[in-house]
C-alpha cells in the first residue's frame, strides 16, 4: 500500500503539480449488452457527475494496458457489474486487482433483459440504494 | 532502455527521476530518461495519478515515488 505522503497529483483534476492529493477513486462498469450492463454504465456516469469519483475504462484493463492496470491497483475502485456473470470482476481478478466496493445491478433489484426502453427509470431506482452502500 | 517519468514536473516527479537515474546507473544498464509532461499523453496511457514510471513504454508504477531499490527490482525483472 502506498503511503499518502508518497502520492502526487491526480491527472484528471489538475494540470499543475503538485498538491499532495489523496488516493483517487476510480469507477468502472461492465457496460455490457443488456439493460443491466447499460445501467451499470449510467451509474458510473452519475457517480462521476456527483463527484464520487472518476469514470474509468474497464476495457483499458481488459486490453492489458499497463497504465490502466497500475492505476486501478493504486486507486480506490468502485466496480459495477450488470449481472452475476461478473465480467468486470473477472477482468479485475485476471490482473490481481481487488475492487474497494463491488456491486451487481441485478442484486439491487433489476431483472436482466434486453429491453433498453426503461434505462433511466431503472437507473434511478437503484442509484440511491447503491450510493448508501459506498 | 528507456525510462519514462510521467508527471508535469513537481518535486515528486523530479525525485522519481533522480531515483530512477540512480537505480539505472547502479545496475550499469544503458538507459535514457524521457520526461512525459503532457497531461493528455499521460492520461492516454491510462495513468490517473502521477508521478508514474514506465520502462520501454510499459507503465510499472502509478502515483508514488519509488525508491532506487524498488526501481532496481523493476528494471531487473
Amino acid at each position: 500500500m502506498t503511503n499518502e505522503k508518497d502520492r502526487c497529483c491526480e491527472t484528471s483534476t489538475q494540470d499543475t503539480c503538485c498538491s499532495g492529493a489523496g488516493v483517487k477513486t476510480l469507477i468502472l462498469a461492465c457496460s455490457g449488452g443488456s439493460n443491466v450492463g447499460q445501467i451499470s454504465n449510467q451509474i458510473m456516469i452519475e457517480l462521476d457527475k456527483d463527484g464520487t469519483g472518476n469514470a474509468y475504462c474497464l476495457s483499458g484493463i481488459g486490453a492489458a494496458m499497463s497504465g490502466f492496470i497500475e492505476s486501478a491497483k493504486a486507486a480506490r475502485t468502485i466496480l459495477i457489474d450488470g449481472c452475476p456473470v461478473s465480467c468486470g470482476k473477472k477482468v479485475f481478478e485476471k490482473y490481481g486487482i481487488k475492487p474497494s466496493d463491488y456491486f451487481i445491478v441485478t442484486e439491487l433489484g433489476i431483472e436482466k433483459t434486453h429491453d433498453f426502453s426503461k434505462l433511466k427509470e431503472e437507473t434511478d431506482k437503484v442509484l440511491n440504494t447503491l450510493k448508501t452502500k459506498i | 532502455m528507456k525510462i519514462q517519468i510521467l508527471g508535469t514536473g513537481c518535486a515528486k516527479c523530479i525525485k522519481l527521476t533522480e531515483n530512477a537515474e540512480k537505480a539505472a546507473k547502479e545496475l550499469g544498464v544503458d538507459f535514457e530518461i524521457e520526461k512525459i509532461t503532457d497531461i493528455n499523453k499521460i492520461m492516454d496511457l491510462g495513468v490517473m495519478m502521477t508521478p508514474g514510471l514506465a520502462i520501454d513504454g510499459e507503465v510499472k508504477s502509478v502515483g508514488k515515488v519509488l525508491s532506487p531499490e524498488e526501481i532496481k527490482k523493476i528494471i531487473s525483472k
